[in-house]
């Protein structure tokens, strides 16, 4: 032991180094001291939020959007609790057997669905879930759940589905829902600037009055914050939130209601007069002060499909179809107007005292401008008429001479501020404008000089003329309410979802034309009157052109019309109309008001394709003047249903043809 | 004769360094608390149990404690030499036959403990170079070649092993435990100088050649962790965003969402100290620094107050053991330095390291109870 018990004083050899020890410990001491105090006190803060983040994940909860509902509250459009598929990545044991069996359920592609899932293990870990398919159809629901105890990972959770219980009734106006566009992303962003933030996975409005109602229908989403674990794992929060309690699920707010003007039986009556007619094209019923009743465009689609995530099948079924389902033809397809146009050219008639209403104008059933004959469909012709006449049997020839006398800017003088040529400004998008021509228009557009033959054919709706239902119904309601041009519009209010309004849309009056003009006219009730009674005669007379298609009680006023799809020529080829393929029918219009005295409703109808106004339109606007004074003045039909018992004359049969011009 | 009266008047009790046990022991509980936290996050059903095999490791680590108090250092002097032969023995069947763990070998499995011979190879090198060095004159211009040879051997031999493993850090570790106390005893300058010109000139061909990939990784990534933050850069960024969290009073006991959601790596072990930071935030940081920086300087008076040369280099030895694991493994998770996996004393989970240190200052508090010279 010896060796070891050494001179203590030996040991005082160290005394030197140990200073060196004492301050690497200090200086080690500081640095930490140092460091921490810049990690935990300087960046602690934004370090706390870093873990936060870390931790907290942000899931959506997409709030249901708002109801659309008729004048009186019924339900046009709603939301229905659905079913989407949801895979688990994490329990999946064979991923390409999984896909292969869902694959052809889902109708989704097997490799697309290998793609996804592998694509989101990537991106967020095996334990975010996976959305295969929103919306199910039962059928799948059913065949999914059938295999789900054999397929780990595949879950089927609830979800909101928009639902039209219209189905194809109006789904161009009130449109259809669908996931955001990734090219849509941008233009909605910018578009809803500070309102609403659109990001992949969102569904928006596509079309009709879900894209218009967007912004007022649309809910706040909701947020619920999971808290994970590194592996994406969801945990349980005992943890109380860092940020205080501040960050606490963010309920889905629901989107507003908007209740329109649209009537739900007048709506469902207006679509099933469409089919059971098997009418292609528009039908557009509107209350004299602008309401829109009825809204119906055929051939339609299911906007259900849409919501149940349509197969691509089904779209360019859709896109490829000829009679084009998707277009709202009541805005969109503008046509020539045919006879239906003859009462704003005896309007402008009247007015520029071209004829008095006792003035006889000779009516043959043909006329020669310059060298060449134009004919009347009643090849007879009238003998002298007057403008009564002219408009009740719908004489050619009179509105030739009509047209020639007043020559086309001022037809358009009158008839423009009647809305032909001009947007209606109702609330869907995409609405167009159609064609009232004058010679400065043909001169900037065609680069031609106007032809005096072309003021034959426009004063009888032909030629260069083209309207939309919507613009037949506005004009021909300025004639019924004696000068007032309505805006048409179908949202009445939006209410929030205590029933509060939020937003209010009032009957608006455009013009006046008892009033002078911009283009320098100004229209007397007294002309009204007579175009009136005129036109209450096309319903009402004994030679009528609409006169089989009557509402007991309820004397209609209106004007049917054809519009020549193809020219003269083709009557040289085919015997008749309905010979022809139906493509080149001539497309039949029938636009009236009821009361004939004191409009309350207007109707528009165009039926593509159908050769007739009178067979082919009339009937439809009968039956949706029928519906909508059974509903609101059932005292009105039963009045007239008595008088025709006691009466005994009147014995509606339709003629199989019709061969009166109209 | 009147001595001997002394000695008897000095009881086991008052012999002992209490001071220091205390410390100790105030960093067991620390250690305790913090490992429960670690160990009872809600996914960690499994590393539940390590918090009582620690509780187990303490006990053992305290009867270690106390038989190494007990026993004369001057034995552990004199059977240095083959307490280093026989850890040298198993370092080297660990090196070429043991478990294969995170890719090195590591362990030799007993079953109930997997021993790790390059944990205890630190203390026999402290041992032995104690010895070795003692007997070296530190006056003068310090040790010369012929006097450094020995102790190099002893240090290189282990040293060499350990990075064979690969266990870099471990080897870091022995080299900066025999470097101190080469150093601490004093070298001449001109062989110091040669030593920082070849150490210069090797560092590029050792990159090139001497890492291996990941460890390349750990390094480049210390230098810029944003480059790859989901792979080699993830630990380095979690820990730095668990010890910034906690702020000034931390975010409470089991209530640290980096350590507790698993986003911590090696949480329990090599992360212990990024746990403790978020949960108790700067106040318990800077306390638990404190008391290790009191355990330094317990063991330093200790050291200074030794009544031998061979005392005083074992105590620096035992606490330049405790200083370089404490100074990288904070170093680490604090993001001063690269990722080494290197247990933090007394706090970390772990059997070996909790047995070496304990046993080392077993060693210091033998000396501190032997400081007497009668």
């Amino acid at each position: 032991m010896s060796e070891y018990v050494s001179n203590p004083e030996e040991a005082k050899e160290y005394v030197p180094r140990y200073r060196l020890l004492y301050s690497m410990i200090a200086i080690t001491f500081v640095l930490f001291a140092m460091r921490l105090w810049y990690l935990q006190i300087i960046s602690g803060n934004e370090l706390r939020e870093f873990s936060e983040k870390n931790r907290i994940k942000q899931n959506k909860i997409s709030s249901p959007r708002g109801l659309m509902l008729d004048r009186n509250g019924k339900v046009l459009v709603e939301n229905l609790p659905g079913f989407e598929a949801i895979l688990s990545p994490q329990y999946i044991e064979n991923l390409e057997l999984m896909a292969s069996i869902v694959g052809p359920i889902l109708d989704i592609e097997p490799d697309k669905i290998v793609q996804k899932v592998q694509k989101s293990r990537k991106q967020n870990g095996a334990f975010s879930q996976v959305r295969l398919k929103e919306n199910l159809s039962r059928e799948e629901v059913f065949r999914l759940k059938r295999i789900r105890l054999d397929t780990p990972g595949l879950e089927i959770r609830e979800s909101i589905v928009r639902f039209y219980p219209l189905k194809e009734d109006g789904a161009q106006v009130f449109g259809y829902v669908a996931e955001i566009s990734k090219r849509q992303i941008p233009l909605m962003n910018e578009l809803y600037k500070n309102v609403f933030t659109f990001e992949q996975g969102d569904i928006i409005g596509k079309s009709g009055l879900e894209e218009t109602l967007e912004r007022d229908i649309r809910g706040t989403d909701g947020l619920s914050f999971i808290q994970v674990d590194a592996h994406g794992r969801e945990t349980s929060t005992q943890t109380p939130n860092i940020y205080g309690e501040q960050i606490r699920d963010q309920e889905p707010v629901h989107g507003n209601n908007a209740v329109l003007t649209i009537d739900r039986d007048v709506q469902e009556a207006a679509f099933k007069s469409m089919l059971d007619n098997q009418r292609i094209g528009a039908a557009f019923a509107m209350k004299s002060n602008g309401e829109v009743l009825a809204w119906v465009s055929t051939p339609s689609f299911n906007p259900n499909d849409f919501s149940t995530g349509f197969s691509s099948s089904t779209w360019s079924r859709l896109v490829n179809d000829p009679f084009k389902p998707l277009r709202n033809k009541v805005i969109q397809d503008y046509k020539s107007p045919g006879s239906t146009f003859k009462p704003f050219v005896a309007v402008a008639a009247l007015s520029e005292k071209v004829v008095t209403p006792t003035t006889l104008v000779a009516a043959p059933g043909v006329f020669m401008f310059g060298r060449r004959p134009y004919h009347d469909s009643n090849r007879n012709g009238y003998g002298s008429i007057t403008i009564y006449e002219a408009i009740e049997r719908s004489s050619n020839v009179f509105f030739f001479k009509m047209g020639i006398a007043l020559g086309v800017d001022k037809m358009f003088a009158y008839i423009n501020p009647l809305g032909i040529g001009q947007k209606t400004g109702v609330e869907l998008a995409r609405e167009v404008a159609g064609t009232m021509p004058n010679s400065e228009w043909k001169k900037a557009t065609v680069g031609e000089e106007w032809q005096p033959g072309e003021n034959l054919s426009t004063a009888i709706g032909q030629g260069f003329v083209e309207a939309t239902p919507i613009q037949m119904a506005v004009a021909y309601n300025a004639i019924g309410t004696e000068g007032k041009v309505v805006k048409p519009f179908i949202i009445r209010k939006i209410i929030d979802q205590e029933g509060k309004v939020l937003k209010e849309n009032f009957p608006q009056v455009v013009r006046d034309l008892t009033e002078t003009q911009n283009t320098g006219i100004k229209v007397s009730q007294e002309t009204f009157k007579v175009v009136k009674e005129g036109m209450r005669r096309v319903a009402n007379g004994d030679r009528g052109t609409a006169r089989f298609w009557k509402v007991p009680g309820v004397p209609m006023a209106g004007k049917t019309g054809t519009a020549q799809v193809i020219g003269f020529s083709a009557d040289q080829i085919y015997a008749s109309c309905t010979a022809r393929p139906i493509h080149m029918r001539h497309h039949g219009w029938f636009v009236a008001w009821a009361p004939a005295e004191n409009p309350e409703i207007t109707v528009a109808v165009l039926a593509e394709h159908s050769c007739h106004g009178n067979t082919g339109a009339a009937p439809i606007v009968r039956d949706i003047v029928q519906a909508y004074f059974q509903k609101y003045h059932p005292e009105m039909i039963e009045a007239g249903l008595k008088e025709l018992k006691m009466n005994k004359t009147t014995k509606i049969n339709l003629p199989a043809t019709v061969s009166e011009g109209e | 004769m009147d001595l001997s009266i002394q000695v008897e008047e000095r009881t086991l009790f008052k012999r002992l360094d209490l001071n220091f046990i205390l410390v100790i022991f105030a960093l067991n509980v620390i250690g305790l608390i913090n490992l429960y936290s670690a160990t009872h996050g809600p996914h960690s059903l499994e590393v539940e149990p390590l918090f009582i095999s620690q509780f187990m490791w303490l006990g053992i680590g305290w009867s270690v404690f106390f038989i190494c108090t007990l026993i004369d250092y001057a034995i552990v002097g004199r059977i240095a030499i083959w307490i280093y032969i026989i850890n040298l023995g198993a370092l080297l069947y660990t090196t070429f036959f043991g478990k294969v763990a995170l890719g090195a070998q590591r362990w030799i499995d007993f079953g109930f403990f997997r021993y790790q011979p390059s944990e205890t190879m630190k203390l026999a090198l402290i041992m032995l170079l104690a010895k070795i060095l003692s007997n070296r004159a530190t006056t003068g211009f310090g040790m010369g070649l012929k006097e450094l040879t020995f102790p190099l051997i002893i240090l290189l031999l282990p040293f060499g092993l350990v990075v064979e493993q690969p266990d870099l850090g471990t080897g870091m570790m022995l080299a900066a435990i025999g470097g101190s106390m080469i150093l601490f005893t004093k070298v001449k300058k001109s062989i110091l100088a040669v030593v920082v010109i070849a150490i210069i000139v090797a560092a590029p061909a050792a990159w090139q050649f001497g890492l291996r990939e990941y460890q390349k990784n750990r390094i480049l990534t210390f230098m810029s962790p944003t480059n790859d933050p989901r792979g080699t850069g993830y630990n380095s960024i979690q820990s730095k965003i668990a010890v910034g969290s906690g702020r000034f009073l931390g975010k409470g006991f089991r209530k640290g969402t980096q350590s507790q959601l698993e986003f911590l790596p090696e949480r329990h072990t090599d992360f212990i100290y990024s746990v403790l930071s978020e949960e108790h935030g700067f106040v318990g940081s800077m306390m638990t620094m404190g008391l290790f920086c009191m355990l330094f300087v317990l063991g330093l008076r200790i050291a200074v107050n030794s009544r031998d040369k061979f005392g005083a280099l074992l105590s620096v030895g035992v606490l330049c053991y405790v200083f370089w694991h404490m100074f990288v493994n904070i170093g680490m998770v604090i993001g001063l330095l690269p990722i080494v996996g290197v247990p933090l004393p007394l706090l970390s989970y772990g059997g070996s390291s909790m047995l070496t240190t304990m046993a080392g200052l077993g060693l210091l508090s033998s000396v501190a109870y032997r400081r007497y010279l009668f």
